[in-house]
């Protein structure tokens, strides 16, 4: 019976109706030129499989010209990690940066609710500081190569005895009295402003090419901790029974081992390249992240608009993605930003122990090789750990931050 | 459902795990490098013997021959009973090496693990219950650094300042500072395990081990406490004119009790092993993380093998611990849910 307050039309292709919306097409722009480019690596760049097989953590950003037999005058070798970046940066930007965009009223809430936090806001902005550096930096500064003329350089404004330089000195020397008897001293300069390793590579470089890694490490892992975990997640809250029976077993199991063991031994078994770790990291470590979503996800199947969904007849995969996966997203993210810190912690210990890939210039190495020079060299083990300290101090911190802006239920705690 | 039977599901559960863990150490094992054999064939051959007849007796010996499903059998049986392997780095069968070993790990271990727990979970209660003093603020600020600072650069800034470059504290006679730079075992020969000289050598390792474990466990408790601070009960507690110890202990601490236990073990015996190896490797403690380290390196895989499985065995009882305790701790629980 039709009156005016009938069935009224609804735009559904503004509401992102059954076509794709804007995003969705942008997503697969970027996806299909990704994976053009990474084909044309794969098979006109390198000679094939040895790319897949090495798994090698090449140069970063190299530009080779004249290549022999090379089909362009240019090369840009990624090593697995780089070419696993590109897609998690992309992600984070479609997934994270441009639904924000599409709901200002949205953003400003959040926003507004972050900026209380002063300590949270501090460590962002010392974030944001690290990822820049860490992208652009590796591509300014040199390999670090071994340098015997510059050992134990000390930092500027500091001396080092002439026998922790290995006789070697970048600046000058002045010989002063300490402990009565005249010694000479190097002086640091700023060509090295936070001093050299034992091994003669400069320690700024090495803490930009550590921004890199512990960045990579950061990122990549987040992302496919939440993709599996929030995947496995949801489906095994919704469809429940004998699906949610064996996800949770098979979760249950990856569980049962601690973390650091399981990466020790793989360490031990064979030495991973950063790519391999960072893959070995995301694959075995989202147990937590699903049983989280998985709790929240149950939550909301019960819920009134997932049953109306069914009646108007969405399918499975449908109400999945469009409602229950945005509304546990918040509690996704902030578990995901405090699990950040682990790895990075995580991926330093491996570093330290001498478990990782030695030509990784990772922040936990360089404490390594300085741990023998404490009482002479003290600045190669302290400062990149100050920087690590930092950086996982920053990401507890926005996680704390973020948690108190996006999750609702927060507001009672303190 | 009732408990006997929750209780009994898990016990078998916890059984099929610990069987799959074992399962895929036998696999790990097959893909290993090092258990000897290159050595032995090496010095076989050196003094001038066959060296592939040399590897056949080794194998034979070990139990490395023969079809692959008797090998697992001879593997679990063996891990039953006992019989862990031969450490070829240290030539005395595993069990033995780690025997010396736990000793020196369990010196630091457990008073970690107290104090952890005690001022770990002292100061999130009462934090909770003062919120926004100045315990409160301290209590936040030491979880913070807790849970950030690396393990072993804390372990080797405490090196450094205390060891390195402290000055010479005494104190009535006793020698205070600066620490010794790493672990001795002669100072345990010499002085015996309940010695200040041995103490002094622990001061460093226990510090850094417990900083982590007391950050998450004052966390834990704080936000548990928190969830029941607002709580009725609380404030009809408070009406009636109890003081804040007895509403802590009490009425707070009880319903508290049940996520705290459930995180204790499984956490922090996380957190404690983890911790315990970096330690261990900074301080040079010979405990029986640092025998898995040596083993790492030299690439002895029976005894690597065996010493990242205690931990992980250990683990798994701790959750097994955990899930039982829950089901007592907490009668509200419904035991067809998981």
């Amino acid at each position: 019976m039709a009156t005016d307050d009938s069935f009224r039309d609804v735009d559904w292709d503004a509401m992102g109706g059954a076509g794709l919306t804007t995003r969705e097409l942008a997503m697969l722009a970027f996806g299909g030129m990704f994976l053009a480019l990474l084909g044309f690596d794969f098979l006109v760049l390198h000679d094939g499989l040895n790319w897949l097989l090495g798994l090698v953590e090449g140069p970063q950003f190299e530009w080779v010209a004249e290549r022999e037999g090379a089909p362009l005058p240019f090369a840009i070798d990624l090593s697995t990690s780089d070419w696993l970046l590109v897609p998690t940066i992309a992600v984070m930007l479609f997934y994270g940066v441009w639904p924000l965009y599409d709901n200002p009223r949205l953003a400003a809430y959040y926003w507004r609710r972050f900026r209380r936090n002063k300590a949270a806001m501090v460590s962002a902005v010392y974030l944001l500081l690290i990822f820049a550096v860490g992208m652009i930096g590796p591509a300014l500064v040199e390999t670090p190569e071994l340098a015997f003329d510059q050992v134990s350089q000390p930092p500027v404004f500091m001396t080092a005895d002439m026998s922790t330089t290995a006789g070697s000195c970048v600046g000058e020397t002045v010989t002063r009295t300490v402990d009565g008897t005249p010694t000479t001293l190097c002086q640091g300069t700023w060509e090295h402003p936070l001093g050299t390793t034992n091994e003669g590579k400069d320690i700024v470089t090495l803490l930009v090419l550590g921004m890199r890694v512990s960045m990579k490490v950061s990122l990549i892992t987040m992302l496919l901790v939440i993709s599996i975990g929030s995947l496995v997640g949801t489906t095994a809250a919704y469809y429940g029974g004998y699906v949610d029976e064996v996800l949770m077993r098979y979760v249950d199991i990856q569980g049962t081992f601690p973390s650091f063991f399981l990466f020790l031994i793989l360490a031990y078994l064979f030495t991973p390249t950063l790519g391999l770790l960072i893959a070995l990291f995301g694959l075995l470590g989202w147990e937590g992240t699903s049983r989280l979503v998985r709790s929240e996800a149950l939550q909301r199947t019960e819920e009134e608009y997932v049953r109306a969904a069914e009646n108007a007849g969405a399918s499975d995969g449908w109400i999945i993605r469009r409602h229950i996966l945005p509304n546990v997203s918040t509690t996704v993210i902030t578990n995901a930003t405090l699990l950040i810190p682990s790895f990075i912690l995580l991926e330093a210990a491996l570093a330290f122990l001498g478990l990782t890939d030695p030509s990784v210039a990772s922040w936990g190495k360089t404490i390594s090789a300085g741990r023998d020079y404490l009482s002479s060299a003290w600045w190669i083990a302290t400062l990149p750990g100050v920087f690590l300290f930092f950086t996982i101090l920053a990401f507890n911190m926005v996680g704390d931050g973020l948690r108190d802006a996006l999750d609702p239920r927060s507001e009672g705690r303190s | 459902m009732s408990m006997r039977w929750y209780v009994a599901r898990r016990l078998a559960w916890a059984a099929v795990a610990a069987f799959v863990v074992l399962s895929g150490y036998f696999v790990l094992l097959q893909l290993a490098p090092g258990d000897g054999r290159a050595a032995f064939a090496f010095s076989v051959a050196t003094e001038g013997g066959n060296a592939s007849a040399a590897v056949e007796t080794f194998e034979q010996t070990r139990g490395l021959t023969g079809p692959l499903h008797e090998q697992y059998l001879d593997f679990m049986s063996n891990m039953i009973v006992g019989d862990w392997g031969w450490s070829f780095t240290r030539n005395e069968p595993v069990i033995d090496a780690m025997a010396k070993a736990y000793p020196y790990s369990l010196q630091y271990a457990i008073p970690s693990t107290i104090l952890a727990i005690i001022f770990g979970y002292g100061i999130g209660l009462y934090s909770a219950t003062h919120q926004y003093t100045l315990t409160d603020y301290f209590g936040t600020f030491v979880a913070f650094f807790g849970i950030s600072i690396p393990n072993f650069w804390f372990g080797i800034m405490l090196i450094l300042i205390l060891a390195v470059t402290a000055p010479e504290v005494t104190l009535f006679g006793v020698e205070l500072l600066p620490l010794p730079s790493f672990y001795q075992t002669g100072v345990v020969e010499d002085h015996g395990w309940f010695s200040w000289a041995n103490a002094r050598q622990l001061i460093m390792p226990v510090i850094v081990l417990t900083t982590a474990s007391i950050a998450a466990n004052m966390r834990y408790s704080r936000a548990e406490a928190l969830e029941y601070v607002h709580a009725e009960f609380v404030k009809t507690a408070r009406a009636k004119g109890a003081g804040d110890w007895r509403v802590l202990t009490r009425h707070i601490l009880r319903p508290a009790l049940v996520p705290l236990m459930t995180i204790f073990i499984a956490d922090l015996l996380g957190l404690l092993f983890a911790g315990a190896y970096l330690t261990e490797v900074v301080f040079q403690i010979p405990g029986l993380a640092l025998l898995s380290f040596n083993a790492l390196i030299n690439q002895d895989t029976p005894l690597v093998m065996a010493t990242t499985l205690v931990p992980v065995l250990l683990f798994l009882v701790g959750n097994l611990l955990q899930d039982l305790a829950y089901t007592v701790l907490d009668p509200r629980i419904d035991y067809g849910d998981r």
